[in-house]
């Protein structure tokens, strides 16, 4: 497969089945078992199954809070409801589904024939696997209570010593040592295996926001792994870390908040960061043209890895005296986000003006439509983390506001970010297109409901509904805004099911129409080898001489 | 992978003259999967030891907010010697400076010496582990009597742990220098495992530091 007989359209779908050609030669160290597109698109698998299980907790929650007086669940149900879900959204869905989507896509975009290190990849699935396993058991054992922070309380004491809490612990360490190499691999890969004349200001945008996400993964997740670890030992050995604070025996009980969001801010950025970077290569390619400005983007994405460190304490009520600073951190990240919405924009701005009918039928293509929605989705989580960043610490993260925020954002817009990837790549990594039907059904119902669901939290935030109320009643006047958000639940978990149902049909069962190598008239190197890739993914390197190599290609063919 | 059969002449295609439209035979081959760039494994015991450090930051950052949270610290009734601390700490020097002779006899291709001075490393670490031991049984207090307690167990054993992966690396890079896998010029593993050693000496540095002497500097 070359360049110059891949232009759009004159391509043959590549036959999945497989038919003799040139003898392809397997390295032995990048056979199934340790090929960066297996193992990625089984750690994606694995994300989505465990999306399944966040939703359907999320859909007791929300059925239980539909009206007043509900009794669909019991108040101890409901505590263990929000606990697991939280835990089960961000670790066992968000974290892997960009482990995987990275992992599989980072070698292709910088022409790299593997992972640096291939059977550590392999080793960073399955301790996911297991430790996914461990989380996923705790409720089944024993109460797995205090919410997703492990804060409300802090399970330590004679009142919480069934193993069910231990599991949990022990599963998000091994879970976070999992993310923590494949942020080493992902790092190496990147600095070390980019393609000759790739240089760091040029490798692709979702590349770079993903490097920035496996550095922040890589300072912020070590921090979790020792609270839990001394969590665990304060629990099982009788340790006085954050517990007790008799004299000079006891430890620090306002310390576990403090080291949770330390680490926890961060990595929620760190999982919104890739959904960035992947609308940052998705809006140039289909506005036909390169990114507004590229060298703005780079420090921007880098800034707002950098600045993930800065907000952590607005989300802890201990830390009163620091709050101005914490509100400072919050509002300087808002700045590069916001200047790569503008950049985005300013790309398809410029298309418009340029040529109409190719501007519309970009814009509606599915990987686009879905950027889009995570554009509004950003919008709105952005000015709901403005005002909860100004309230640095107050009463905004103890009710429904801080609720809101963190699902527009750290839900709703990294997880649209990441469906538009999968309508972006899928192509490329499976062969196959995702049904465009089933796709823009899906696309309604998942960004509809995510806004309609949403949007009623901010006005709970308003009437200062408490994050963890399990019940109220009709004089709480909570009635109206939660049953939209209920509804809205319910559409955003039909979205879901479509998405799964689409690459159910279109990739697993094989039904979607068959990919050329390069269907979206891409912009960076994965577009130049097969669809699906060989297991070594490169016969041949186009030469790398701007950010987007493949436009360097074929300039006669189209228009800047 | 039908489209790969059409790649078969154009990699016997010359070269296109330069200025003409870039087409791709011009485009450079990858290199072969199983080729690493230089220093890639010891890039990536770096990163892994920024992680593991990141570890260890946070554990001392909680010992200090613990420590100053604390009317005494540690509890009076508490003395850890000078003897202890300071007997391991001359013997961890002693294997850094062993460890260092290891990479500078691999640098002049010395075999021997090499499987020697890692032998001798795995032997200091070994006696590191062996007073540590003893420091956790002569202690006189548990992890659960107090927060020092807590902590003196946590640092020591989080040092005792990499010690112990430390000196199973350096066995098995024992093994392999004495079997003539690594030349003056590539010797990957073995700056990675020795690499790994130093930084597990760097973090009793930072116990020694954190446990023994900021536990007599009452603030």
């Amino acid at each position: 497969m070359t360049i110059t007989d891949a232009s759009p359209g004159t391509d043959t779908p590549a036959d999945p089945s497989g038919s003799p050609g040139e003898p392809v030669e397997i390295d032995q160290g990048s056979t199934a078992g340790t090929d960066h597109k297996v193992i990625g698109t089984l750690f994606i698998a694995a994300s989505l199954l465990f999306l399944l299980v966040g939703g359907a907790l999320a859909a007791m929650m929300r059925s239980q809070l539909s009206a007043p007086d509900m009794t669909f669940v019991g108040e101890n149900t409901y505590r263990q409801l929000f606990t697991m879900h939280g835990v089960v959204m961000v670790f066992l869905f968000l974290l892997p589904l960009w482990l995987g989507l990275v992992t599989a896509l980072v070698p292709l975009q910088i022409g790299a024939t593997r992972m640096a290190f291939p059977r550590v990849h392999a080793l960073s699935l399955w301790l996911f696997v297991g430790g996914a396993a461990l989380v996923a058991a705790a409720p089944l054992v024993s109460d797995a209570v205090g919410g997703w922070t492990l804060s409300d309380p802090l399970p330590v004491g004679p009142e919480f010593t069934g193993e069910g809490v231990d599991l949990l612990i022990l599963g998000l360490i091994v879970v976070a040592v999992s993310a923590i190499t494949v942020a080493v691999n992902v790092l190496v890969t990147v600095l070390q295996l980019r393609a000759p004349g790739l240089t760091m200001a040029r490798i692709p945008l979702f590349t770079w926001s993903a490097t920035v996400s496996a550095a922040v993964m890589l300072l912020a997740l070590p921090v979790l792994v020792a609270g839990l670890l001394m969590l665990f030992i304060d629990r099982h050995y009788g340790g006085l870390v954050f517990t007790g604070f008799t004299g000079s025996r006891g430890g620090n009980p306002v310390l576990w908040p403090r080291m949770f969001w330390f680490a926890v801010y961060p990595l929620l950025w760190a999982l919104l960061l890739p959904a960035l970077g992947a609308v940052s290569d998705i809006v140039p390619v289909f506005s036909r043209r390169r990114l507004f400005s590229h060298h703005r983007a780079v420090p921007a994405i880098a800034a707002i890895g950098v600045l993930s460190f800065a907000g952590w304490g607005s989300e802890v009520a201990s830390l009163r005296r620091a709050r101005p600073l914490f509100a400072l951190g919050v509002l300087l990240i808002l700045v590069p986000v916001a200047s790569l919405i503008l950049n985005w924009l300013a790309t398809a701005a410029k298309a418009r003006k340029s040529d109409d009918k190719a501007f519309k039928e970009g814009m509606q293509s599915l990987p686009m439509l879905h950027a889009l929605g995570a554009v509004t989705l950003l919008g709105v989580g952005l000015a709901g983390e403005l005002v909860a960043g100004i309230d640095a610490g107050g009463q905004s993260h103890r009710n429904y506001w801080g609720v809101a925020t963190q699902h527009t954002l750290f839900f709703g817009a990294a997880f649209v970010g990441a469906v538009a990837a999968l309508y972006f790549w899928a192509p490329k990594l499976w062969g196959r297109h995702l049904s465009e039907k089933l796709g823009r059904l899906q696309f309604a119902a998942l960004v509809g409901g995510m806004h309609l669901a949403f949007l009623p939290m901010f006005v709970l935030g308003i009437q200062d509904m408490s994050r963890h109320t399990g019940t109220f009643t009709k004089s709480d006047n909570f009635g109206p805004a939660n049953l939209v958000a209920s509804v809205g639940g319910g559409i955003l978990i039909l979205g879901v099911l479509l998405l799964i149902l689409n690459l159910l049909v279109s990739v697993v069962a094989g039904r979607g129409e068959a990919a050329g190598s390069d269907p979206w008239g891409g912009h960076t190197l994965e577009w130049s080898t097969t669809s699906p890739p060989p297991a070594d993914n490169f016969r041949v390197l186009p030469e790398v001489r701007s950010e987007t190599p493949l436009l360097d290609l074929d300039q006669s063919e189209r228009t800047f | 992978m039908t489209a790969v059969t059409a790649a078969a002449p154009t990699d016997t295609t010359p070269a296109p003259v330069a200025g003409a439209p870039l087409a791709l035979p011009s485009g450079v081959k990858p290199s072969p999967a199983r080729v690493l760039p230089d220093r890639t494994r010891v890039l990536g015991t770096y990163l892994f030891m920024v992680a593991d450090a990141m570890v260890l930051a946070a554990m001392i950052a909680a010992y200090f907010a613990v420590k100053d949270g604390s009317s005494a610290w540690p509890p009076v009734d508490v003395g850890v010697g000078t003897y202890i601390p300071f007997v391991i700490t001359i013997t961890v020097t002693m294997a850094a400076a062993s460890a260092q002779w290891a990479i500078n006899a691999m640098r002049q291709n010395d075999q021997r010496n090499v499987g020697i001075a890692l032998l001798l490393t795995a032997f200091l670490g070994v006696a590191t582990a062996n007073v540590e031991w003893a420091a956790f049984d002569k202690a006189g207090f548990g992890v659960g009597d107090h927060a020092y307690g807590t902590f003196y167990y946590l640092l020591i054993g989080f040092h005792m742990v990499h010690l112990v992966v430390a000196v199973v690396l350096l066995l098995l890079l024992a093994g392999r220098s004495l079997a003539a896998h690594f030349t003056a010029d590539h010797h990957d593993p073995l700056k990675s495992g020795v690499l790994f050693f130093q930084y597990t000496n760097g973090i009793w540095y930072a116990v020694f530091t954190v446990v023994f002497v900021f536990s007599r500097v009452h603030g």
